[in-house]
């Protein structure tokens, strides 16, 4: 029984007071940026990665992913009582979780959502432990070739499921892609793009680009938004849901978890789709359809439940293959590479404990966040009414001295203000970011194993069709194309994302 | 200069005899002063001492300089303070020292990249390896090691040659990219050997081992201590190791130097100065650095990370670092290797 060694070691690295600690502060962290609408969990990540620097790279990534799934349980306190989304997948939890608080039932929805995500957080757990193994067995058939051809469904699929316009998902993705190119070559050794910057031949920094884009941006954009809220925080009642409201949550709660974890694996997937997927399956389900916005209990478990699968399932391909689902797994190998750790299937062989750690620490996470967001949440309703004048501001010093201890370098700062005032005008012009950072990680990638695949094959292009699995990741990636430009298809992708405007 | 400028002020105003009791005591200074090269020995460091480290934290270059000032700090009685410049691969650090004033307070660990390779491939680098710094000691070397996909059948570098020749063009080998020491080995060794193999670039040697136990890339020249692990599953093999003698770490495989006569690659470390660098501060430095290459747990580090640990004089490792940029230089020309 290997699974269990495994599982074993990994609850032993887990275990350790320090990996708790991290653990703890990890989820909450994550709780806390959930319950504070505007800052999500990338910007959080993005802002917090310089100070994991210091860190054992066990306990940073523990920590790390603690604010990712932590963000799920926090973000749908926001979402019942105040009626914002503490974080983007908290968007539909919005929609029936407010309308029970506003019938009184604030304290069963809060209930639902912590319990749907707890079971959903275990389920998922196992199934992250479960796949890891053999995908990872599965990953070393993985050649340059077949890599190339993932990514190319990763970016496609990255477009399919981006919510909002295909068009600017599309004009983000190749935006990333171009600014991934800046820096040295491995192939020629040329530095590109440079402008003969020295600190520009070793890249664009990952930290700079994604705190500016999403870090800075988040809180300009925040800082010009008007605080209005008709609040339930004084009036969550009784926690315990009725038998009623329990009946008709599980079930949810269950397929929930199911899609999630699906959802969170495929490329462009995670908490996001995976929460507006839910809600969808949930109405189509239902026996009556039409109480779904007034306040369907299975509106707020399903989603709940299925946000947070789809934030952890969303680790299996970054830590088996080394490619990132989406814009927060972006960050987790982001960090990884900070500690000089080579994001791929060689990590669960080179840094078992790592590996195994991250993963049993997950469901111990969970566990906390549990008891931090039930019997706990009056504290956090509290924090919704810090004032943002003092909050923002102390957070951009902080993000300022966190960029520059990566180097020690102030061209990192500038670049990071640089970023923040582009990524103000995305949001501006309605342009996610999050393409951006796909395409910016994935693009260098992608140009290298398609270089080294043409290097293997002698300059025989025809190697991508004849191994059968890249072929096969080829042919999803068409299939996918022709999906969305099916127009029945992209009618309802439209919907399914604008549910909630 | 400053002496005599003091005992010609006290001549010149000679005032009761407070004065001149404050004149002996001046002139007992001047006295100190007049032995300044001794002075300047007893007096340095009288403060604490940056090293820059042009790597970020965590590397193994950062691993040993933090190992060395830490020893360092403790014989030289001042905290010798490592200060992480990465950058431009080691250039934006080694530009930092190069610029800074030769006081003995900024001093640097230098690699075969940073100070050999790098400046002769990249035409742009801001600062000139043998004209603007001083060498203090040579720390250590890392030899690398030549691994063997499982799908090689050669047991010994000799064999492999045979079969490189039986074949050209159809093996591959991998690098940690284009003008890396990787590269630069693995090209020394088809110049020495008269073989073809084509070079696959990666982004850390790290990433070859997956493309190498699936059978894609053949050859590889990795850092002894990132192989171990690789050689301990039985999955991979060493046929040879690229330093001279035999490497502590794996002392069953001979050095490629058997087969291939006169071949050696070895990554070095070493502390450099600005140009201009007092020679008493160089001593002490090279001899503070001497010592703490003879301790048993400095050692111990070193050789766990894959390095062994060298020494010698400054005339030695500036001796070395002519040889091997030398070599390197002749290489590039031959090979035609660009970064351009």
């Amino acid at each position: 029984m290997d699974l269990i060694n495994h599982l074993a070691l990994g609850f032993a690295t887990a275990l350790t007071l320090q990996n708790l600690l991290y653990c703890f502060v990890g989820v909450l962290v994550g709780t806390l940026i959930g319950v504070l609408p505007g800052i999500g969990p990338i910007a959080t990540l993005a802002m917090l990665l310089p100070t994991t620097y210091a860190l054992p790279p066990t306990s940073a990534l523990i920590m790390l992913a603690g604010i990712y799934y932590g963000a799920q349980y926090g973000g749908s306190t926001t979402a019942i009582l105040v009626n914002l989304p503490g974080e983007s997948s908290s968007v539909v939890t919005c929609i029936d979780g407010y309308q029970m608080a506003r019938k009184g039932r604030a304290g069963a929805a809060l209930a639902v959502a912590a319990l749907g995500s707890f079971f959903a957080g275990t389920v998922s757990t196992v199934v992250v432990a479960a796949l890891a193994g053999p995908m990872v067995e599965f990953a070393f058939k993985f050649g340059p070739a077949e890599y190339f051809s993932l990514m190319v469904l990763g970016l496609i699929g990255a477009v399919v499921l981006a919510s909002g316009s295909l068009v600017k998902a599309i004009a983000m993705i190749l935006l990333g892609l171009l600014l991934g190119l800046v820096g040295t070559d491995v192939n020629s050794g040329v530095a590109r793009f440079s402008f003969d910057v020295p600190e520009l031949t070793d890249g664009i920094g990952f930290v700079a680009i994604a705190m500016g884009v999403f870090g800075f941006a988040e809180i300009i954009a925040n800082v010009e938004k008007r605080e209005h809220r008709e609040v339930f925080t004084d009036r969550v009642g009784r926690l315990w849901p009725s038998k009623d409201e329990f009946r008709k949550a599980a079930p949810a709660a269950v397929r929930g978890t199911l899609l999630g974890s699906i959802l969170g694996v495929l490329p462009g997937g995670g908490a996001l789709l995976a929460s507006f997927a839910s809600y969808t399956v949930e109405k189509k389900v239902a026996k009556d359809p039409s109480e779904f916005g007034k306040g369907a209990v299975a509106g707020v478990a399903g989603p709940e439940s299925a946000n947070n699968a789809g934030a952890q399932t969303s680790f299996i391909p970054m830590l088996t293959l080394g490619i990132p689902p989406n814009a927060v797994m972006a960050l987790m190998i982001g960090a990884m590479t900070i500690h000089n750790i080579q994001p791929g299937p060689q990590v669960m062989a080179n840094n078992p404990a790592l590996f195994w750690g991250l993963i049993a620490s997950m469901w111990i996470g969970n566990l906390m966040l549990v008891i931090l967001n039930l019997p706990l949440i009056g504290l956090w309703v509290q924090l919704l009414k810090v004032p943002y004048r003092w909050l923002y501001p102390a957070i951009l010093v902080f993000c300022c001295i966190g960029v520059y201890s990566i180097n020690n370098n102030t061209f990192d700062v500038y670049m990071t203000a640089a970023f923040g005032v582009v990524g103000y005008v995305f949001y501006k012009l309605r342009c996610e970011p999050a393409p951006l950072l796909l395409g910016f990680i994935l693009g260098p990638m992608m140009e290298e194993n398609l270089r080294r695949a043409m290097l293997l094959s002698r300059g025989d292009p025809t190697t991508f069709f004849t191994r059968p699995l890249s072929l096969a990741l080829l042919l999803m990636a068409a299939a996918l194309l022709v999906i969305v430009a099916l127009p029945a298809i992209k009618a309802k992708r439209e919907e399914a994302f604008h549910e909630v405007d | 200069m400053k002496s005599t400028e003091r005992i010609a002020d006290c001549g010149s105003k000679p005032n009761g005899e407070r004065r001149i009791a404050a004149a002996a005591k001046r002139f007992a200074v001047t006295l100190l002063l007049a032995l300044a090269p001794l002075a300047v020995l007893a007096q340095y460091p009288a403060k604490p001492i940056r090293l820059v480290v042009p790597f970020p934290p965590a590397g193994a270059t950062d691993i040993v300089s933090r190992e060395l000032a830490r020893h360092l700090s403790e014989r030289l009685k001042q905290q010798v303070i490592v200060d992480n410049r990465p950058g431009a691969g080691g250039a934006l650090g080694s530009d930092i020292v190069a610029k800074s004033p030769p006081d003995g307070y900024t001093i640097q660990m230098a690699t075969s990249s940073t100070h050999a390779i790098g400046p002769l491939l990249n035409p742009k680098t801001p600062y000139d390896p043998r004209g603007d710094f001083t060498p203090i000691a040579h720390v250590a070397n890392s030899p690398n090691v030549l691994l063997v996909a499982p799908n090689v059948p050669a047991n010994s570098v000799k064999e492999l040659v045979e079969l490189l020749k039986r074949s050209p063009g159809r093996y591959n080998y991998g690098s940690s990219g284009n003008g890396t020491i990787v590269h630069l080995t693995s090209e020394l060794f088809k110049a020495m050997t008269g073989t073809y193999v084509v070079h696959i670039p990666y982004r850390g040697t790290a990433l070859v081992i997956p493309d190498m136990l699936s059978g894609q890339i053949h050859l590889l020249f990795d850092n002894i201590a990132s192989a171990l692990p690789h050689l301990k599953d039985g999955k991979l093999r060493a046929l040879g190791v690229t330093s001279r003698e035999r490497s502590p770490l794996l002392p069953d495989v001979p050095p490629v130097a058997q087969a291939v006569p006169g071949f050696e690659s070895v990554t070095w470390f070493g502390v450099f100065g600005p140009k201009g660098l007092p020679p008493e501060v160089v001593q002490r430095l090279n001899g503070e650095i001497n010592a703490v290459l003879k301790s048993p747990e400095f050692v111990e580090r070193l050789r766990a990370l894959g390095y062994e640990p060298a020494g010698g004089s400054p005339q030695d490792f500036a001796a070395l670092l002519a040889r091997d940029t030398d070599k390197w230089a002749k290489l590039i020309r031959e090979r035609k290797i660009t970064a351009e």
